[in-house]
């Protein structure tokens, strides 16, 4: 290439994108026209600079395609296409690249009708490319769908013309339908639907009379052989071995099913009207419907036609109807469920759900012709039966194209005035089924007698029993759900159907409640033989069917009975696993989250290929738990409480009640990250957070009765903080660290079945000293297990076990709340902000409370001393504390004088206690902090956490001097910092300075 | 041509991001990147050489295949990589990136690799999405990121070729049944090298020889 082209750079223009360079390119083609060996490479490097030109031109320069029209370049790339030597391929393939560049870049929209103007570009469409080579094939199909998206009202006269009867690109695209590279068949699908959808009646009416039944019956045969061999695949695969071929093979069904969906949906009436006859009497019936009941095995079957030809009787065997070919009753369960979950184009479903539910063997002779024909006047009954279609695609097409004038006289005006009618009308016909419509189909049912025979119906309903496993059931319920809510099947009239009797016993619909309430009360055993999801469906189909709360529920009070013992019984079933083990609580709280988040999405569950498979318990397979058994004790106990939340729910439903034992959480009641959190009344620990990154925080520590919260200091409110870290402390892991005693492990794990394994923190504690980092591992681990214990308690009483009192739960009651955010509050209330509920002893917090409920300890003591005091010290130091913050703002300077003085009032008679108390002393919020910071002076803050961590409370130190204006406090201050022993009472001190100073 | 594999990619993006011109810088060479001229094709290939090995790379555009979910539901499938563009001299094209994504992992096989590539990085002066939040949505979301250009054709080759790196990488680790043609990879016929190399040479005009004029 390089070397011919520099052979003739001489006389090449210098500007590449120019006029004159396309004219020298004409005169290389004109030169040219017999390709070979020697000028192929030339002629492909000329076709490629054509692209380049035109496009140019088409953006910048008119002239070149004017040039290029005058010169019916096209006429040349068409002559050298059909070359068949001298490695036409090669050149080939740049002329359709060029054709692709050409079509898919080119703006102008007289250019384009120029270049379709000439009958040419459909010449090139019939060309006969080498279409074994992929890419010739690649840019062949694109070519085509490029012209495809150009088409419309207007365009469409270039490609199909009416009076040769003629629509190449349609016809020469749908060729390859079932090409074995799946982009092509993609491409070929575009193209119909981008042609179908070109409003212009002689084109649809030649599309419809022409191609659509050789089309359509390729298709359907296609479809049907590709459903054999899904069905083999199942049949052979019962161990899951070639999962990934059967996940291919219904990836490529659901295409096809949408496909046809998607051609539905465009609502052009006639079109429809002969897709629906192929797929009801091609495939649907003769196979879907055909395979659900079991075929009789053909010995006996001919045993009795002889017998019967004996008797000189007629029996109703077919023999040759039972060679038919036949899918399982899985598969075509299944593949029914699609078809509904899939398609909503009202006269195709109807019919099929009405064959369904009414229909019996005789719909194999007569087909389904007659419930079509209420909807679509004037079709032939066409018998139906799966079979090959009598041409392939290719030679229907070919005929049509030849007889061109003959068989268009047949298709009067009427038919063109009839599409156009039916244009119109189509998208009401398809979305409401008219009066008249639903009358004649009322017709049609009562012309069934009630009492005539339903196989299909009896089949499905046998499906849903469950007694060995649930493989059957699943694909039963699918179906059964999927025509309960298909858009196009009156839900009145399947509603209506269902009330027929059954011969000598109850209804259809009770037959089926008691069958899913049957399912419900299996799931409830211990044996797992129901899959989750399919308890799932069940359930949904039970309140869908009864419709519980409404003035037309219809359950019994003997179905709702069972329903609630199959509740009672999955209660007993779970509290089998009950255990006072952590990883049970964690379990049940997963569960709970994926209870909540899971919704049931019937059309999502139908995507996964593995429901055709038998019910398998390995989790190896890949299936979702929630699809499969479970495996091992640890996932029966998942399963387990599953269940029991679901009966719960659907019995609270039936009872009308809200649930209000579960989520064991009371979400309400918990602190988020940057909340602002009222601190006065609650026990802080100074520590600093050193993270994985070596980075370091300094933070209080504060804990609750179900939280662990860092929080800091907030600047502008006294008294409060932000938290800057939440965590469950049932989820907390916290270990001492070998080398430093005031160090703490800490991991907190998240919560939940959540599948980030990451914990939400892993980081260092930092104490101020070993004893606060002792005090703060105790309330960690002892606020851990009970926080635990707590909810296990809760769950008891959920199961009702036996000798279980009742609790009173965060989640009953809604007082414990945290006052966050807004800082009014009314000072009657102040007291209870914080940790008020629920208090358990182990907690310091909940030793401020006056009504402890129980602890065995001298702390309690303390406690109430201090509650005591509190109360007492109360009145005071909220006078005082007014009078200071008159001040402090008068001034305009901080003050601690309130604090100080209340603590060291305090101070001597806590101190009584303290010796005897070992107990590490938790730090009390810096109330001086909060003040400076208040007033923006963040060096001081800084100096706080720099002070040794020898002192006690070496906030405090800093602050202690300017206490001393209040001279007659001060000399009780020093005790507290020099003692350790006296941590005990600055620790209350605190908590009664922030009593004091709330305003 | 012969080839020791063949791998399907699509390209997926909103219209206008330069798929198409990507796909020609990638594939043809021969065409110049000219200001004030964007040219573009759907379809193409090209062999390259990984590990010693030809490897011939077949793309499709799927531009205007939107509209039909039949279509948008299939084409991921059957593509052993994606390249899933954005423009950054516009800040929709990137925030339409989370629905493609959503779509392809969907609709693909869980191995198909996709690649991210922010296209037009020769316009920085118009440029609405930061390269860094490029690099951010990649880390999230488990992709390769690149920022190419199709008009200087910088990355271009890199993009197209990583992704197959990649693709390679997990054939090698038994990632890929590449018996399934489902995945979009093909093993091609190994046949013996035979003087097809040579009158091959021409046969991918530009793409074998490609840069040359």
């Amino acid at each position: 290439m390089l070397r011919s082209r520099s052979f003739f750079g001489w006389n090449r223009p210098k500007n590449r994108l120019s006029l004159e360079h396309l004219k020298y390119l004409y005169s290389i083609l004109e030169k040219n026209t017999t390709v070979s060996e020697t000028n192929r490479s030339l002629l492909v490097e000329s076709l490629r600079c054509i692209a380049e030109i035109l496009i140019w031109g088409d953006q910048h320069d008119s002239s070149v395609f004017d040039f290029f029209l005058e010169k019916n370049m096209l006429a040349y790339f068409l002559h050298i296409m059909r070359q068949r030597s001298g490695g036409a391929s090669f050149v080939c393939q740049q002329l359709l690249q060029t054709l692709n560049i050409l079509f898919e870049n080119i703006r102008n929209e007289t250019s384009l009708y120029y270049l379709l103007s000439n009958n040419h570009v459909n010449s090139i469409i019939v060309h006969k490319f080498d279409f074994s080579d992929e890419d010739v094939m690649g840019y062949y199909i694109l070519f085509l769908k490029t012209l495809s998206l150009k088409l419309n009202p207007h365009t469409i006269h270039f490609f199909y013309n009416e009076h040769t009867n003629d629509f190449p690109l349609y016809t020469e695209a749908i060729k390859f339908f079932n090409h074995p590279e799946s982009m092509v068949r993609i491409a070929v699908r575009t193209i119909s639907l981008n042609v179908y959808k070109v409003e212009n009646i002689s084109m649809l009416q030649f599309i419809r009379d022409k191609t659509a039944a050789p089309y359509f019956s390729n298709l359907v045969w296609f479809i049907g052989k590709h459903i054999l061999e899904l069905d083999n695949c199942v049949r052979n695969d019962i161990d899951h071995q070639s999962q990934q071929r059967l996940s291919n093979l219904v990836a490529e069904h659901l295409d096809h099913l949408h496909y046809l969906n998607d051609i539905l949906l465009l609502e052009i009436a006639d079109l429809n009207a002969v897709l629906t006859e192929h797929l009801l009497h091609k495939l649907f019936v003769p196979l879907y419907v055909f395979s659900l009941t079991p075929a009789p095995p053909m010995s006996i079957a001919l045993l009795t036609q002889n017998l019967a030809a004996v008797l000189n009787k007629t029996v109703d065997i077919d023999i040759q109807e039972m060679s038919n070919p036949r899918v399982s009753s899985v598969v075509a369960l299944y593949l029914l469920s699609l078809v509904f979950l899939v398609v909503n184009h009202g006269p195709l479903v109807h019919a099929l759900a009405w064959v369904i539910l009414n229909g019996d063997q005789y719909v194999f002779k007569e087909g389904a012709a007659e419930i079509l024909n209420a909807y679509i006047e004037g079709r032939e009954a066409v018998a139906p039966g799966f079979g090959a279609p009598q041409e392939s695609l290719e030679e229907a097409l070919d005929t049509v194209v030849g007889h061109i004038s003959v068989s268009s006289d047949s298709y009067s005006e009427e038919g063109a005035a009839s599409l156009l009618h039916s244009k119109s009308t189509g998208p009401v016909e398809r979305t409401n089924i008219t009066d008249e419509e639903k009358e004649r189909l009322r017709n049609l049912d009562n012309s069934m007698s009630a009492d005539m025979a339903r196989p299909f119906l009896d089949m499905i309903l046998s499906s849903l029993d469950c007694s060995e496993n649930d493989y059957l059931t699943l694909l039963g319920l699918c179906l059964f759900y999927a025509l309960a809510n298909n858009k196009g099947v009156d839900y009145e009239w399947f509603d209506r159907t269902l009330m027929k009797s059954k011969k000598g016993s109850c209804s259809y619909k009770t037959a089926f409640v008691n069958k899913l309430i049957h399912i419900a009360l299996s799931a409830s055993q211990s044996v797992c033989r129901i899959r989750l999801i399919t308890l799932q469906i069940s359930l949904r189909l039970l309140e869908q069917l009864t419709k519980p709360n409404t003035d037309d529920c219809c359950i019994t009070e003997q179905q709702q009975a069972s329903l609630f013992a199959a509740k009672d019984q999955a209660m007993s079933t779970l509290r089998n696993y009950y255990k006072s083990e952590d990883m049970f609580l964690d379990l049940f709280e997963d569960e709970y989250l994926e209870f909540t988040k899971t919704n049931l999405n019937v059309e999502f569950l139908c995507d996964d290929e593995t429901i055709l498979l038998p019910p398998t318990g390995t989790p190896l397979t890949g299936i979702l738990f929630n699809r499969r058994l479970p495996c091992g004790e640890v996932e029966k106990a998942r399963r387990a409480i599953r269940i029991f939340f679901h009966l719960r729910k659907i019995c609270q439903t039936f009872l009308n009640e809200e649930e209000t034992l579960l989520p064991l959480t009371n979400v309400k009641n918990c602190v988020n990250m940057d909340n602002v959190l009222d601190l006065n009344n609650s026990d802080l620990i100074a520590c600093t957070v050193c993270y994985k990154d070596n980075s370091k925080q300094r933070r209080f520590l504060v804990i609750d009765s179900q939280q662990l919260i860092l929080v800091e200091p907030d600047s502008k409110r006294l008294g409060w903080g932000v938290a800057k870290f939440v965590g469950f402390l049932q989820d907390i892991e916290v270990a001492g660290d070998k080398d430093d005693s005031r160090f703490l492990h800490m991991t907190v794990h998240r919560g939940g079945a959540s599948h980030n394994r990451a914990p939400l923190l892993s980081a260092r504690f930092q104490f101020d000293d070993h004893i606060r980092c002792m005090a703060a591992k105790q309330r960690l681990t002892k606020g851990r297990s009970k926080a635990r214990q707590k909810k296990m308690h809760q769950i008891a009483h959920l199961l009702e076990m036996p000798g279980q009192t009742v609790l009173d739960s965060p989640a009953l009651q809604g007082s414990s709340k945290w006052s966050t955010g807004s800082g009014s509050r009314s000072r009657s209330d102040q007291r209870p902000t914080m940790f008020v509920n629920n208090r358990v002893p182990g907690f310091a917090a909940a030793l401020r409370r006056e009504n402890v409920p129980s602890a065995g300890i001298s702390r309690v003591q303390i406690a109430q001393n201090r509650s005591v005091e509190g109360i007492r010290n109360e009145g005071q130091g909220r006078s005082r504390r007014r009078k200071s913050s008159n001040s402090s703002n008068s001034s305009g300077s901080n003050t601690d004088a309130p604090s100080t003085s209340s603590r060291n009032r305090s101070t001597p008679r806590s101190r009584d206690n303290s010796p005897r108390m070992p107990r590490p002393r938790s730090e009390e919020i810096p109330m001086e902090d909060f003040q400076h910071s208040r007033s923006n002076s963040p060096t001081i803050v800084v100096a706080a956490t720099k002070v040794p961590s020898r002192s006690a409370t070496p906030s405090r130190l800093v602050f202690e001097p300017s206490s001393s204006r209040e001279t007659s406090n001060s000399v009780v201050v020093q005790p507290v910092l020099v003692s350790p022993s006296s941590e005990e009472t600055s620790f209350m001190e605190s908590e009664r300075n922030s009593n004091i100073q709330t305003v | 041509m012969s080839y020791a594999y063949l791998f399907k990619y699509i390209i997926i993006g909103d219209t206008g991001v330069g798929k198409s011109c990507l796909l020609l810088q990638f594939t043809d060479k021969r065409f110049q990147p000219v200001h004030d001229l964007t040219i573009g094709v759907e379809f193409g290939a090209r062999m390259i050489t990984i590990d010693g090995k030809q490897i011939k790379l077949q793309i499709w555009d799927t531009a205007g295949q939107e509209a039909f979910r039949s279509i948008t539901r299939s084409y991921y499938r059957g593509a052993a990589g994606a390249l899933l563009v954005y423009d950054i001299t516009r800040r929709e094209t990137f925030n339409h990136l989370t629905t493609w994504l959503e779509d392809a992992r969907q609709h693909s096989n869980s191995n198909m690799v996709i690649m991210l590539i922010g296209n037009k990085s020769d316009l920085d002066s118009r440029r609405e999405v930061k390269k860094e939040e490029g690099e951010a949505f990649a880390r999230e979301h488990g992709l390769v990121f690149m920022e190419t250009s199709a008009r200087t054709a910088a990355n271009v080759e890199e993009a197209f070729i990583n992704t197959a790196k990649e693709i390679y990488e997990k054939i090698q680790e038994g990632v890929f049944d590449i018996n399934n043609e489902a995945n979009g990879i093909k093993i091609g016929q190994q046949l013996p090298p035979t003087n097809s190399s040579i009158s091959g040479s021409g046969n991918q005009g530009g793409q074998t020889n490609g840069g040359c004029c």
